[in-house]
C-alpha cells in the first residue's frame, strides 16, 4: 500500500493525476464548449446595462410540479432603472412572447441569439407592451433601445 | 494549483476592458472546472455543454461586478453548479440517471483516445465507476484539469470544505483497495 497523502490540497495524489488523465480522454471539455466560451466575449456590449434575471416561473413550480407544462412561463428582468416583464406562451406556430416594460416608455425592443443574429424584434406599444414570435429550442436575450440619453439594456440570457 | 502568470482578478480587469487573450486564459484555465461541475451533476454531455456554455455568458453578463475577482473559479464552479440544478429542474431533460453517461466510455473516439484495453486504465476506471455515488461526485471534480482549490470544489459541489480533505482521502483509499488498482498510483 502507498502512504496516505496528507489533507493538503496542494499535494496532489498520484492516484488522482492517474484519474485526471483518464477523464481528460474519456470525458474532456467539448471543443464546441471552448470555442463557444472564447466568442462569448463578443456579445457583450459594454454600453448596456444588464436586466437581471429576478423571477423565472419555470423554476418556481417545477419543484411542487415536475411534469409542469411549459406551455406557459413567466420571467422578470430587472435593471436599475426598468423592469422587463415576460409571458411565454407555446403555441401551434411557435413561442410567443408578450413582453411590459415599467415604466412605459417609447422603446425598441430586439431579441438576438447567442449566435449574434437578431431573431425578432418590435416597438412598445403607449402601455410599455410588445410581442415576439420566436422559435423554440433558442438561447435568446431582449435588448432595449430607449430614447437617449437612457442606456440599452440587455436582459440575462434565457433558453426558450 | 494553476500556477498563473497573471491572477484571476488581474484577467478579469482586462478581460471587462476587452481583452480578448486575457478572456481566453480565464477560458483555458477553468473551463475544466466548469465542465467537471456539470458532469459531476450527472448531466449528459449535451446537458453539460449547456450549462458550461450559459455558465460562460453568465461571466460576460457580470464581468464587471465580480465582488471578489481573486475567487472567480468559485464563481464559476457557483454559477456552474447553479445552472446545472436549474438544468435538472427544468424536466424535460435527460438527467444522466444511470451510470451509463457520466462514468463510462461516451463514445467510440473516446475508447480510442482511451485505449481502454489497456488493462491498467480499463482496471482503474472500471473501480472508479464503482465506487459510491459520493465519492464518484467528489473525484469528478478533483479530476478537472487544472486540479481545484478545495474552495472550488466546495462552490461546485456544494460542500463544506472542511469535508473535502478527508472524503477524497476515504474514496482513493477504497479506490486502493479495490481489487488490481492497490499497485496503481504507488
Amino acid at each position: 500500500m502507498t502512504n496516505h497523502p496528507t489533507n493538503s490540497e496542494a499535494e496532489d495524489d498520484p492516484l488522482l493525476a492517474e484519474l485526471r488523465r483518464l477523464a481528460g480522454a474519456v470525458d474532456p471539455v467539448p471543443d464546441q464548449v471552448t470555442a463557444y466560451a472564447r466568442a462569448a466575449l463578443g456579445w457583450r456590449r459594454i454600453d448596456a446595462e444588464l436586466a437581471e434575471l429576478l423571477v423565472d416561473s419555470q423554476l418556481e413550480t417545477a419543484s411542487t410540479t415536475r411534469s409542469v407544462s411549459a406551455s406557459e412561463r413567466t420571467l422578470t428582468f430587472r435593471a436599475s432603472d426598468l423592469d422587463i416583464d415576460v409571458e411565454l406562451s407555446l403555441g401551434a406556430e411557435g413561442i410567443v412572447l408578450l413582453g411590459q416594460l415599467a415604466p412605459a416608455g417609447a422603446a425598441e425592443v430586439e431579441a438576438q441569439r447567442d449566435d449574434g443574429s437578431t431573431v425578432a424584434s418590435a416597438a412598445v406599444d403607449e402601455l410599455g407592451r410588445f410581442r415576439l414570435a420566436l422559435e423554440p429550442g433558442m438561447r435568446i436575450r431582449l435588448v432595449v433601445r430607449r430614447e437617449a440619453p437612457a442606456p440599452p439594456v440587455e436582459t440575462s440570457w434565457i433558453d426558450v | 494549483m494553476v500556477s498563473p502568470a497573471a491572477s484571476p482578478g488581474e484577467l478579469l480587469r482586462k478581460a471587462a476592458a476587452g481583452d480578448q487573450f486575457a478572456w481566453n486564459a480565464i477560458v483555458d484555465r477553468f473551463s475544466g472546472l466548469v465542465w467537471a461541475t456539470a458532469r459531476a451533476h450527472r448531466l449528459s454531455r449535451d446537458d453539460a455543454a449547456d450549462v458550461a456554455q450559459t455558465t460562460w455568458l453568465r461571466l460576460v453578463e457580470h464581468l464587471d461586478r465580480i465582488r471578489d475577482p481573486e475567487r472567480l473559479g468559485a464563481w464559476l464552479a457557483t454559477t456552474a453548479r447553479h445552472e446545472s440544478l436549474r438544468m435538472i429542474r427544468r424536466g424535460g431533460r435527460e438527467q444522466a440517471t444511470d451510470e451509463a453517461d457520466l462514468f463510462e466510455v461516451p463514445d467510440d473516439d473516446a475508447v480510442d483516445r482511451l485505449l481502454l484495453e489497456q488493462e491498467r486504465d480499463g482496471k482503474l476506471w472500471r473501480a472508479f465507476a464503482a465506487l459510491s455515488d459520493r465519492c464518484k461526485t467528489l473525484l469528478r471534480i478533483l479530476m478537472a484539469d487544472e486540479p481545484p482549490s478545495y474552495e472550488e470544489v466546495g462552490a461546485a459541489l456544494g460542500m463544506p470544505v472542511g469535508a473535502i480533505g478527508p472524503t477524497r482521502m476515504r474514496c482513493l483509499d477504497r479506490l486502493r483497495r479495490t481489487a488490481g488498482v492497490s499497485e496503481l498510483g504507488a
